[in-house]
């Protein structure tokens, strides 16, 4: 489904800044926000709600935990019962290391999967790209041309002092 | 209000606290049953570690902010200030330590005894180490190397407040210097202090990790007290510039230290468990048979605990939580030096009466209770609750004599307009 | 955007004016343009370098593990240590990006990208020994835990050598991640400067990045995630490797200092060898206004540190083996120190407990050549500390009888120096394909640690104690600032900010600049006299003083008598919020700017 945007390019935060927060006070709604690196501040101006990403490393890692203790622990006392160096077959001192990296492993790999599928990233995925500035030094506001109506957008951008004004397909 | 000033109730209540103190620390004396009166020294000697370390901890603490440009610091250094000053205290109750051990006033230290000693192949062996002298020595050293960088600093600090300039860095750049000296005396004389002064109650006993395990668990014992204090005169209306911004800064810290203690006493604990050497398990053989609550809720406490309570960012912002948790660590710190000093000293009791004949080696009959030491009774509470009113006091005292805003600090505007990212 | 508050004590860490587009520039150049004659000659030695090492391990594996100069006695010789070695280089990336991150030490962003490469590139020449020593190298896959039809035959969980594969398999996984989603954004920085096969190639390698906001939000907070988690997780590696020896009850290794110490060995040696590559990578790639003298200074200071945390370890492992009264754990030191290979324990202990000290003075710590001279020398100390610990008390264990002395053949020491051309291999493609400078993060503190931002972000508020108080009531401790957190700044801090730039003159950024024509009464002339005060925003002339601003009037030069700066604030507010529309009808209502 494609849709078209109009996209302004401001060249400093405090352009884009004031940009949003006067496109917020008219209400007009803004589709997306591209900058070539994280910029503070942006979050709750637009609106957007906390990642919840760390819920979801919570999880994984709980689930490599537990996946190292009860895998080890059946081993060691059910499946291969071995006494080495003396001590008891359940011994949980020794199995605390493997506990821990596989908690580890299982957070950071589980995280990371899934920041890239909600994101919509992959090897060799092809996003739209507005413009081959904005992974450079440029501040970038697109409107949506169906929500917002490209005449409004336009003049919009022009007004807040946008310096490249553009649209796309995507 | 920057100005700090201590109530009248504030005073009656340190003074009270204070008073319990004395009360347990007499009721101690004159119950005492135990030769060489080893309660009431054992309970002297465990406070003196605990709030002696408590302050080299908070020197500690601001030299690594003052090296590091750790600039979130400047809103609540004063507090950090007044507690290392409290190292006077460390050295007032050292010194009585010190001068019980020449005039035999106590009998915690087994190498003290020169007859044990000669009769014992492993002690004449650590007696150039292990004996009055050089226990004074390195005392002295420690505490007072220590003492006198923490008051350097702190001149130097006050001094900034009146004569400091914006853009003049003289006395951030003295600071800094004083700092890095800090961290290089308590680094060497800290693990050196421990072996003489924590270490040694188990005098065949050793461990290479011992130091930097019981720093730690001065560290965490320091950042709760720090915690309370700075959230108590917020609650009073002072430091206004305090914000969740700090305290989540803390309460990262407390998180990740305590993370950091237990990691250094699963490599002690591991170690010697695996390696089931005789003369090293000993110390924790003791420790899981006879004192196996505060050996299991140390870990619940200072671990688990706090572990699970502040892994959520939203916990660090709460005050409710943070005061919780700091209470708890305090209180599990406290108990984890308990858990260090008692075991050993009891041993020297039972060695010295001979009673170890009687109790046997195996140890069936050393596990009955004995008060005091098996587990924290009222009397001991009552002389923690004591030091902790004379530790306050005095670091209350301090804290009146200079703003609680270094208004000149280096970093003082990026501390106040300080965001957790 | 956050607060800009930078306390003037602290170091400027970019340098040279950039502009965000010249960042770019600057840090793309290296994987741009064509390999010069340096790059291409080292290059050709690293392969040739990493052939021969390939060879000795081909020859190993032909021949079997009897062609190395291990015997009975002495089982664990160079191959361990440089095992050992390797991993613990391998440590200073991690730190660096994960607990540099988290303790906000911004000098991490010059060398993080390079480091967490190295530490990737180490790892893998670190793996490669317990391989080969396995002798059967194929039979490899037996270490992990899998279903398997060998009956019900599991590894031996209580192995610190299993506890290994488990922590260097997960410290290399993790590690790239780490890595790679760091890389993702400046590879589409790449991507959107080339054509042809090269962006098809980046377009692979940057996953689609856009640069949109959420992503960036899901990006640091992954990125903050991922260092909390790799904190812990170096720590265990070195750990788990310090496990390997403590575990046993070999004196000298059995001694529960060897964890940390040994991390903090690790860090010393891993920063120690990230100078050494970053000071040659930053002359020949024209870095200096990103790795500044400030950066190294830093990085020297960290081994200043852990250089005395190791000495303090040392002198701890010494003392204690004589405190224990253990006969054979003092003669392990006593035979470190004076037996045959006496002359490694004093190569460690000058390597790395004396040498560090010489960065007490500052003038050493900000010496370039000194400190590569320094950097090299560390290397060389802790390969001796390795040796000690490994080989010297092999060499010499309970049974006289069976004490040996151990020299490597040329199998082994070809394997080592192998891995040094397999290590720079790697390191000079890295070079050349992704920028060795994080670009993105590198202007993420643009604002605070460029030098042009340096006056201006340092604020001075002439404070007193009595009575300074913040504008919002003390009471509302707990209560959400959403507005003042993620660095929307609070009223009061702006007005410091812009009253501090007000007060310093001339500014030298041009980015910020607005229009100020458009408020009634500033002409063009008015306008340079306002920038050449300092004045260059809507936001600035908002909180200005109008008494300021006539004084500024007064003292420039050409006449402004007709220009009265009294309602230009009011009118600036109204362009600082956005309320043109607003804006004009004040100016139709009020003619000249005056009410």
């Amino acid at each position: 489904m494609s849709k078209k945007v109009i996209f302004g390019l401001y060249s400093t935060e405090e352009a884009l800044f004031s940009a949003i927060k006067k496109a917020k006070g008219r209400h007009l709604e803004i589709d997306d926000v591209f900058t070539p690196f994280p910029v503070h501040g942006l979050d709750p101006l637009l609106g957007l709600k906390e990642s919840r990403l760390h819920i979801a490393g919570f999880i994984y890692g709980l689930t490599g935990f537990l996946t190292a203790f009860l895998g080890m622990s059946w081993v060691s006392t059910i499946d291969w019962p071995n006494i080495f160096g003396g001590k008891p077959y359940w011994s949980v001192p020794a199995f605390v290391p493997i506990m821990f990296e596989s908690t580890v492993l299982f957070a950071a790999v589980g995280m990371t999967v899934t920041f890239y599928v909600i994101s919509g990233m992959g090897p060799g995925v092809k996003n739209p790209v507005l413009h081959p500035r904005i992974t450079d030094d440029k501040f970038c506001i697109s409107f949506s041309a169906d929500e917002v109506g490209e005449g409004v957008a336009e003049s919009f951008l022009q007004e807040t002092g946008a310096e490249e004004i553009g649209s796309k397909t995507i | 209000m920057n100005k700090f000033t201590i109530k009248g109730k504030e005073k009656t209540v340190f003074m009270i606290m204070m008073g319990i103190g004395l009360l347990s620390v007499v009721l101690t004396f004159m119950t005492d049953s135990l030769p060489g009166k080893a309660r009431f020294w054992s309970n002297f000697l465990h406070e003196a570690l605990f709030f002696t370390g408590i302050a080299a901890m908070a020197l500690f603490y601001m030299s690594t902010a003052l090296v590091g440009y750790g600039g979130y610091m400047s809103v609540f250094k004063r507090v950090l200030e007044a507690m290392s000053l409290q190292l006077k205290l460390g050295i007032a109750f050292f010194l009585i330590i010190v001068i019980g051990l020449f005039m035999k006033w106590h009998h915690l230290y087994l190498w003290a005894d020169e007859n044990f000693v000669a009769n014992d192949k492993v002690l004449t062996g650590k007696s150039g180490f292990l004996n009055p002298v050089m226990y004074t020595i390195f005392t002295i050293l420690a505490l007072g190397s220590w003492y006198f960088l923490a008051s350097r600093i702190r001149r130097a600090s006050v001094q900034e407040d009146e004569h400091g300039k914006f853009g003049d860095y003289t006395f951030t750049k003295k600071m800094q210097t004083y700092g890095a000296l800090s961290l290089v005396t308590i680094g060497y004389f800290s693990a050196v202090g421990i072996w003489q002064w924590l270490m040694s109650l188990d005098p065949h006993w050793y461990s290479t990790l011992f130091a930097w395990y019981t720093a730690s668990s001065w560290f965490v014992a320091m950042l709760s007290l720090l915690t309370l204090i700075i959230l108590y005169l917020k609650g009073q209306g002072y430091m206004p510039y305090f914000t969740k911004e700090h305290m989540h800064d803390i309460g990262k810290f407390i998180f990740g230290i305590s993370v950091f203690w237990s990691y250094l006493w699963f490599s002690q604990y591991m170690l010697i468990w695996y390696g089931n050497v005789g003369e090293e398990t000993v110390y924790f053989k003791v420790r899981v048979d006879h004192y196996p609550v505060l050996f299991y809720g140390n870990l619940i406490m200072n671990f688990v605990l706090p572990f699970l309570l502040l892994l959520p960012n939203t916990t660090k912002r709460m005050r409710g939580t943070m005061v919780f948790i700091a209470v708890l660590l305090l209180i599990g710190h406290w108990i984890d030096i308990f858990l260090m000093v008692k075991p050993g000293v009891l041993h020297t009791v039972q060695e010295l009466s001979g009673a170890h004949e009687a109790v046997g080696e195996h140890g069936h009959e050393a596990s009955s209770f004995v008060s005091g030491f098996t587990l924290p009774g009222f009397l001991e509470i009552g002389t923690f609750i004591g030091f902790l009113g004379l530790f306050l006091y005095t670091t209350f005292i301090d804290l009146t004599k200079a703003c609680l805003l270094p208004v000149n600090d280096a970093y003082i505007e990026e501390s106040i307009h300080h965001h957790v990212v | 955007m956050g607060s800009t508050i930078v306390s003037g004590f602290r170091h400027t860490l970019i340098t040279g004016d950039k502009t965000y587009h010249q960042i770019t520039e600057d840090l793309c150049r290296p994987a741009e343009k064509v390999p010069g004659l340096a790059w291409i000659g080292a290059f050709i030695v690293a392969v040739s370098v990493m052939s021969f090492g390939l060879f000795a391990i081909g020859w190993t594996i032909y021949y079997g593990i009897g062609t190395w100069n291990l015997n009975r006695t002495i089982n664990w010789g160079w191959d361990i240590t440089n095992f050992v070695w390797w991993i613990g280089i391998g440590h200073a990336g991690t730190l660096i990006s994960a607990i540099l991150l988290i303790f906000r030490q911004w000098w991490r962003t010059g060398v993080n990208r390079a480091a967490e490469a190295m530490t990737i590139f180490a790892v893998m020449c670190a793996g490669l020994f317990p391989m080969i020593h396995m002798g059967r190298i194929w039979n490899a896959f037996f270490i992990f835990p899998y279903v398997n039809t060998r009956g019900p035959v599991w590894p031996n969980f209580n192995s610190p050598l299993l506890w290994d594969v488990f922590a260097i398999s997960t410290y290399f996984t993790v590690s790239i991640l780490f890595w790679y989603t760091g890389l993702v954004p400046d590879f589409a920085t790449l991507r959107d400067r080339s054509k042809g096969l090269r962006k098809y190639l980046y377009n692979i390698a940057s996953f689609g990045w856009t640069g949109s906001a959420k992503h960036w939000q899901r990006w640091e907070s992954l990125a903050l995630i991922l260092a909390g988690l790799a904190t812990p997780l170096v720590l265990s590696v070195h750990t788990i490797v310090s496990f390997d020896f403590a575990t046993s009850v070999i004196p000298g290794w059995h001694t529960t200092i060897f964890p940390p110490y040994f991390v903090a060995g690790a860090v010393f040696s891993g920063f120690a060898m990230v100078l050494t590559l970053m000071l040659i990578a930053r002359k020949i790639l024209h870095l200096e206004d990103y790795i500044t003298i400030n950066h190294i200074e830093s990085m020297n200071k960290v081994i200043l540190l852990t250089g005395t945390i190791v000495g303090v370890a040392y002198l701890t492992e010494l003392f204690i083996s004589w405190y224990s009264g253990y006969v054979y754990e003092q003669f392990a030191f006593f035979n470190r120190a004076t037996g045959p290979y006496w002359w490694s324990y004093f190569g460690m202990m000058f390597c790395n407990v004396v040498s560090p000290q010489f960065f007490w003075s500052k003038k050493l710590r900000t010496n370039i050549t000194f400190t590569f001279f320094l950097s090299i020398l560390i290397n060389i100390g802790m390969w001796f500390e390795r040796f000690v610990i490994i080989a010297t008390t092999l060499a010499r264990d309970y049974l006289p009888s069976s004490w040996s002395l151990y020299s490597p053949t040329w199998v082994e020491i070809g394997i080592y120096i192998g891995t040094f051309g397999l290590f720079f291999t790697f390191f000079l493609i890295f070079t050349r394909v992704a920028p060795v400078v994080a670009i993105a993060e590198v202007k993420h503190i643009y604002r605070y640690a460029a030098n042009q931002f340096r006056e201006r972000n340092n604020i001075g508020h002439g404070r007193a104690c009595e009575n300074d108080v913040p504008d919002h009531d003390s009471d509302d401790f707990n209560a959400d600032h959403s507005d003042d957190h993620h660095g929307g700044e609070s009223h009061q801090q702006l007005k410091a900010e812009e009253a501090s730039v007000a007060r310093k003159a001339p500014v030298t950024d041009t980015e910020v600049r607005d229009n100020l024509k458009k408020i009634e009464g500033i002409g063009p002339k008015v306008e340079q006299a306002l920038n050449a005060a300092g004045i260059l925003t809507f936001r600035q002339l908002s909180v200005a003083e109008p008494g300021y601003l006539q004084k500024i009037l007064d003292e420039a030069e050409g006449n402004f008598a007709g220009n009265i700066p009294d309602y230009w604030p009011e009118q600036a507010l109204l362009a600082v919020e956005g309320k043109w529309i607003e804006l004009k009808a004040w100016q139709d209502k009020y003619k000249h700017g005056r009410k």
